[in-house]
């Protein structure tokens, strides 16, 4: 994978560029909507109610609890061949693969591959200004790389009480103020959003794989690879959003949504291992 | 020293009668509501006497009516539509918090009904005003899930009207789901895929 050195610069530049321009579209168009609606109806106790209730719950203004999503029909089409790929090929292949390797080896296949990113965590929290928990990440990639035996176990947890400091470069950006952009739903990535888009090629970048092996197709391998051993790992995530939901496409947007912000506002994230979704 | 004693017991017999006559709202707190709720829930779904599919009608309905004492399922009914309540008339909204109340049924007790093994710890509080948020940490044969509970005081006591996982709030995803149906398919088309929904799942079996 051969990246020009003007890469990340170009990257940043876009990011805000397209962020910028998304985030102000959809509020022009969303506002004049949203001013049709507030003028057949008044605010009633049920917006009272929504509002306020805590911090994250203030969606009086009904632009806060969904993303702009203009490209709507693109991405339903994407998420329609992410689910046909998750039944025809993933699953499958996750069964096999489930059947083949005992439990307690993808544990430490997950460990190893979430070693390997430690730079990226590294970077990121370095990035953020966040230098005790870069402290954290560095001891856990130290101790897990010696005592863990190449990151195969997890020592500085079960043993040092360590744990993760999740942060990835779409969580930087964010903490640097840029926008999230619009809602995108990529062919096998999946969720994103133009900001995370971004984030995403600046892990990849960033990612120590890129530089040991020049290959595109052993990168994607590896991609691929330990995408399905987290799933193999949490095998019903996908199954119970369709099973709950009435509407998959709009529940999994939300989630992600959600999700990504309760990470960015670093609330405390229970996660004991990077093996969990 | 006996005047003094004497203005102490009159101070604290008053203060007595005062907090006496104040309504248990006032008072109650929402952990020591939320555990009752959630107790009985486990009691019923560990009980081996309403376990596998045969019990389920009647598993379901022991656990519906704690349910119902512990959330406030009209408020969830109101709030998951938002602006299309105050379109629908009576009849209509009685439908949907029937449908609604179902699928929360299925969709929540149904996992929970997975989960034979959990412990939930209390793990925090925070009250502001007629809200409040109950943080727990549902422990599963070593799996550590934190879940909040969203309530609120009603006037019958504090009563869950959300449930919180990881910042992913229950009911404002629905809220984003059944925005979106109503936008394209009407309250009518929504209804229709609630009653699917509730079909698929009474038509499969479990545990």
């Amino acid at each position: 994978m051969k990246f020009s050195s003007s890469l990340p610069a170009l990257c940043l530049l876009l990011v805000f560029v397209f962020a910028g321009c998304a985030k102000q579209d959809s509020r022009t168009a969303s506002n004049l909507a949203e001013d049709e609606i507030l003028a057949e109806h008044v605010q009633d106790d049920i917006d009272l109610l929504l509002d306020d209730a805590f911090d994250d719950w203030d969606d009086n203004d009904d632009e806060d609890i969904s993303y702009p999503d203009p490209l709507e029909p693109m991405n339903r089409f994407f998420f329609v061949f992410n689910d046909k790929l998750y039944y025809w090929v993933l699953k499958p292949v996750n069964t096999v693969y489930t059947a083949i390797i005992p439990f307690d080896f993808r544990v430490v296949i997950g460990n190893f591959v979430n070693n390997l990113s430690a730079p990226v965590r590294l970077l990121n929290n370095l990035l953020q200004g966040k230098f005790a928990d870069s402290g954290v990440v560095l001891s856990r990639f130290l101790i897990n790389s010696t005592l863990g035996i190449a990151g195969l176990g997890d020592p500085a947890f079960v043993e040092f009480g360590l744990t993760p400091k999740p942060e990835d470069f779409g969580q930087t950006l964010a903490v640097w103020g840029v926008g999230e952009g619009v809602y995108l739903c990529w062919p096998v990535i999946g969720p994103s959003n133009v900001r995370d888009t971004f984030g995403f090629a600046g892990d990849v970048y960033s990612h120590p794989m890129v530089y040991y092996v020049d290959d595109f197709s052993v990168s994607a391998g590896y991609y691929v690879g330990s995408r399905v051993n987290l799933l193999s790992l949490n095998p019903d995530v996908y199954e119970d959003l369709k099973k709950y939901s009435l509407d998959p496409y709009v529940s999994m947007r939300q989630l992600y949504l959600d999700y990504r912000r309760h990470k960015i506002g670093d609330q405390v994230v229970l996660q004991k291992s990077d093996n969990s979704l | 020293m006996t005047r003094i004693r004497s203005i102490l017991l009159t101070v604290f017999a008053t203060f007595f009668v005062v907090c006496s006559f104040s309504s248990p709202a006032l008072s109650a707190d929402p952990t020591e509501e939320l555990r009752p709720t959630l107790d009985g829930i486990m009691a019923i779904i560990t009980n081996q006497t309403f376990a596998g599919d045969e019990q389920k009608a009647l598993r379901r309905s022991k656990i519906m009516d704690i349910a119902h004492r512990g959330f406030d399922f009209s408020m969830m009914s109101k709030l998951v539509l938002g602006r299309t309540w105050k379109t629908i008339d009576a009849q209509q909204r009685k439908l949907f918090e029937e449908l609604f109340t179902k699928l929360l049924e299925n969709a929540y007790i149904g996992k929970l009904e997975d989960y034979t093994g959990q412990v939930t710890k209390y793990t925090g509080e925070r009250v502001k005003g007629k809200k409040a948020e109950v943080s727990t940490l549902m422990e599963n044969n070593g799996l550590t899930l934190p879940v909040n509970y969203i309530m609120i005081d009603n006037g019958a006591g504090w009563k869950v009207y959300d449930i919180k996982i990881e910042g992913v709030r229950l009911l404002r995803n629905y809220r984003a789901q059944f925005k979106s149906i109503v936008k394209k398919e009407k309250f009518e088309g929504l209804v229709q895929v609630l009653e699917e929904k509730n079909a698929e799942f009474s038509n499969e079996s479990t545990m």
